[in-house]
């Protein structure tokens, strides 16, 4: 492809040059947040290091990792209401966002203008990759609010020189006309969403969503545009090629699928610094096929920095380099789940992600589902309700067949399984919550 | 990629930064001057990020 890559030399500079460029920028930012943020300097500090000790990889392992929680606590105090991690005077913040608030209070995230500007420049290098170019017109069904989400993919468009076309407060029909209307050639939104407009369009409007001149959607929010069945569901469904995505409120647009569709997301490294750790031992893992948790550092984010953030994302680095060219490593299968998501059920580990791989790939069963685990006394037990489409229930035998087998194989587990009409599971726009574990509130 | 001239860009791209600086300190009480001059610092740093920075890698 001519004109593959956003920036030609970063994106296949020789691994040893991109490995000290990422120590060079990350003394950098250490330095600045060191010099600019109570939080950082009392943390570091405390652990007894200081910019001129870091030279080497090794020298940032032994950085103390920020939690979440760490970063929840110094906020709502002075300067109000982001505390102690404020890098800048107040008055340079030009953006606020925050986080989903999922795993408890949300996470403001305050940046200047510079800041945003490297939202957007993040977001080049995704959209570039994934063959978004100036001729495309980019719908984004996205309430535009509080939430990062796609506002950034949105700048990183403009930044491209796409015409983007804001579908906000629309309704999903709403949406899916004014995609017709326009002939959008592109989308940006969640998996589950993406697959909720194709219902919708097909069930409720008579419009078969590959009929619509939409030709590649960018996911992210979910794990789903990396887990096979689904990304192979929401393909079939609209006729386009489907690229995942990564990234965060406190971290930025970390990681992408390329054009390419290497079955994995490149690590943007001339921007972040991954680390993979190791759940037990703590240690980092470079090689190859061994899963733990993401530490990640913005390299150039500077209103509140993001330095060796636990962000708990299970991922592994991808053993082959990418048939694209980019010397950015690849981690396997995406974002696989995330360290507080994976829960122990009858004893045995369980990723939520592996259920709905099963479920999207079983013919005859609908893209929504619903698990529930619970105790009775002291067993765990855990129930799968899952949609018939119409016209399979003479099929229900096989299917349910099927899925108790792919389900024993996959997660080893037992389920009470329940069949339920077309559309009667509950349906979400952004994040859904299919996983519910009742254990906690007894 | 061989008809990229790096460290040419890598010269005017701070030229560029060292006239956007000028111009700033030239506009302590002219906003329209001020705000706009502070966002193409902003997409100045951008260009340091994509050009700068790797220049000094070789």
């Amino acid at each position: 492809m001519k004109n593959r890559y956003w920036n030609p030399i970063l994106e296949t500079l020789p691994r040893e040059e991109l490995r000290a460029l990422q120590i060079r920028k990350f003394k950098r930012i250490f330095e600045w947040a060191y010099e600019n943020s109570r939080f950082h300097r009392s943390l570091y500090d405390a652990a007894g290091i200081k910019p001129e000790d870091i030279r080497s990889l090794d020298d940032i392992h032994a950085v103390p990792k920020v939690e979440k929680s760490m970063m929840r606590d110094i906020q709502r105090k002075d300067p109000f209401p982001y505390g102690d991690a404020l890098c800048v005077p107040l008055e340079e913040v030009t953006e606020f966002r925050q986080t989903s608030g999922t795993t408890g209070q949300p996470v403001y995230q305050p940046d200047t203008w510079q800041d945003w500007e490297w939202w957007a420049e993040c977001w080049s290098f995704i959209l570039w990759a994934q063959g978004y170019r100036p001729s495309d017109r980019v719908f984004i069904p996205f309430g535009y609010n509080v939430f990062v989400a796609f506002w950034a993919g949105h700048y990183g468009a403009e930044k491209l020189g796409c015409e983007v076309v804001p579908g906000g407060v629309l309704d999903t029909k709403a949406r899916i006309l004014k995609i017709q209307e326009l002939q959008a050639t592109a989308m940006m939104a969640t998996p589950t969403y993406v697959l909720g407009m194709a219902d919708t369009a097909r069930n409720k409007m008579g419009i078969d969503p590959k009929s619509l001149s939409i030709n590649k959607i960018t996911c992210a929010g979910e794990p789903g545009a990396g887990i096979p069945t689904t990304k192979k569901r929401i393909e079939e469904a609209w006729g386009a090629k489907v690229f995942d995505h990564a990234g965060a409120t406190e971290i930025g647009a970390w990681s992408f699928e390329c054009a390419d569709q290497p079955h994995g997301m490149h690590v943007n490294e001339g921007l972040f610094l991954v680390e993979i750790e190791d759940l037990e031992t703590g240690k980092i893992i470079e090689e190859p096929g061994k899963r733990g948790k993401m530490i990640i550092t913005a390299l150039d984010r500077q209103a509140q920095p993001c330095i060796r953030f636990d962000s708990k994302d299970i991922i592994e680095w991808d053993p082959e380099p990418c048939s694209c060219g980019r010397t950015f490593r690849l981690i396997k299968g995406g974002v696989v789940g995330r360290s507080d998501d994976i829960t122990k059920v009858k004893g045995v580990l369980l990723a939520p992600s592996a259920i709905e791989e099963v479920v999207r790939g079983i013919e005859g069963l609908g893209d929504e589902f619903e698990v529930v685990v619970d105790k009775v006394g002291d067993v765990d037990r855990i129930a799968l309700k899952v949609e018939l489409m119409p016209g399979t229930e003479n099929r229900r035998e096989e299917i349910e067949g099927q899925l108790v087998d792919q389900l024993r194989i996959k997660t080893n587990l037992r389920y009470n399984l329940s069949f339920h009409g077309c559309e009667t599971l509950p349906r979400y726009e952004v994040k859904a919550k299919r996983f519910k574990d009742l254990r906690k509130a007894h | 990629m061989s008809d990229i001239d790096m460290a040419q860009i890598q010269n005017k791209v701070l030229s560029l930064k060292e006239l956007a600086k000028d111009i700033n300190g030239l506009s302590k009480e002219f906003p329209a001057v001020q705000r706009n001059i502070n966002r193409i610092m902003a997409s100045i740093k951008m260009l340091e990020i994509n050009t700068v920075d790797l220049v000094q890698e070789k």
